[in-house]
């Protein structure tokens, strides 16, 4: 969905932010970094990356973003796990667009990948 | 006071978040279709131990869930094989197969009995979590209401997707005639549909925490959200990929 959304805005991206990248996260996307690190500390759950991670977003781009940041991090932590324990399949395996980003972010080494493709 | 008031945030939360988690938290306390008000509080409750488990330390750790036995640090009276469920969707996710939900089965955790268990645990723990992100208190769980299970199923679930029984991508009817929101679905919508009111609740937080099912179609931004779609998806995607969610 990142890529989807930078193509609708004409924006060039790095997806590679997604895997923990720092550099790629910031390329066309305002907070970037700061962004990506607090859903990173959010996800492991390391309290002082948490801490450092918070306080480093809301310096840099407000608490508004801080909060709605939170948000969406709050919703994928329930995502992957409505995902994995129901063990439903991706839609579609075909899409050009799909085919891309598993290959560019690796995705099939996740153990859930054989939810897809057994 | 109210509930999911965040007073000790020094800044302001959004209030169709707040609100969307005092309805969650009434939903919670309510009986629900398979299990009761008590036991859905009891579960909410163990989604929280299960994070400070010492086993499911030891478990996550092992080459496979099944090569190691103990039990959970739990005082709960839900079933044992309830409580497993529960810390397996907080700790190990990744790892739950067909073969574990076939044997919570045959050890009393129907199919239909499960789905709402995940659904409570997973609404539980976004709900926690977006309150653990901002450094915020946790809010006591709610007091449970009274009551039976309704023991409701819908009757076009089908098998061959998934672990559990699901509702079609098309054709619903009766009471789940308009459940789909663009009245066609996604595996990811699907997945809870076996318990209908548990796909609702998961929604209604989705709208508030993320985005409405309609509101995903806009992949520049929304105005009432402080962060573009880039932004969002950049948080979404790194969550995801920490959690090594492939779908």
């Amino acid at each position: 969905m990142l890529r989807a959304s930078a193509t609708t805005r004409e924006t060039e991206v790095n997806i590679n932010g997604i895997n923990g990248n720092v550099a790629a996260a910031d390329v066309g996307v305002e907070f970037g970094a700061e962004l990506m690190q607090f859903a990173e500390a959010v996800a492991t759950r390391n309290q002082a990356g948490l801490e450092h991670s918070r306080t480093a977003l809301r310096s840099i781009a407000g608490t508004d973003v801080l909060v709605d940041a939170a948000g969406v991090a709050a919703n994928f932590q329930r995502m992957v796990r409505i995902a994995d324990s129901m063990g439903i399949p991706i839609d579609d395996t075909e899409s050009d667009l799909g085919k891309s980003v598993r290959s560019e972010l690796d995705l099939g080494r996740f153990a859930s990948a054989q939810n897809t493709f057994g | 006071m109210s509930i999911f008031s965040y007073q000790d945030a020094d800044y302001a939360i959004r209030e169709d978040i707040k609100q969307a988690h005092r309805d969650y938290w009434q939903k919670l306390a309510t009986p629900g279709n398979w299990w009761t008000g008590a036991e859905r509080v009891a579960i909410a409750a163990e989604t929280r131990n299960a994070l400070s488990c010492s086993f499911c330390g030891i478990r996550k750790a092992a080459l496979s869930p099944n090569s190691v036995s103990g039990t959970h640090d739990s005082n709960s009276n839900l079933p044992t094989a309830a409580i497993d469920a529960v810390h397996r969707i907080i700790t190990d996710q990744g790892r739950i197969t067909q073969v574990f939900v076939d044997q919570l089965a045959a050890n009393g955790i129907s199919n239909e009995a499960y789905v709402e268990l995940a659904g409570v645990v997973v609404n539980t723990f976004s709900v926690d979590e977006f309150s653990r992100a901002l450094g915020l208190a946790l809010e006591p769980l709610p007091e449970p209401e009274t009551g039976a299970a309704s023991g409701y199923r819908p009757a076009q679930a089908e098998s061959g997707t998934g672990f559990v029984p699901m509702l079609p991508r098309e054709g619903l009817t009766g009471p789940e005639e308009n459940l789909w929101p663009n009245g066609r679905s996604a595996n990811v919508l699907r997945a809870l549909s076996l318990v209908p009111d548990a796909l609702k609740d998961w929604l209604a937080l989705s709208s508030a925490q993320y985005l409405s099912v309609p509101g995903m179609a806009n992949l520049v931004g929304q105005d009432d959200r402080s962060i573009n779609r880039m932004q969002m998806e950049l948080v979404a995607g790194r969550v995801s990929s920490v959690n090594e969610c492939f779908y």
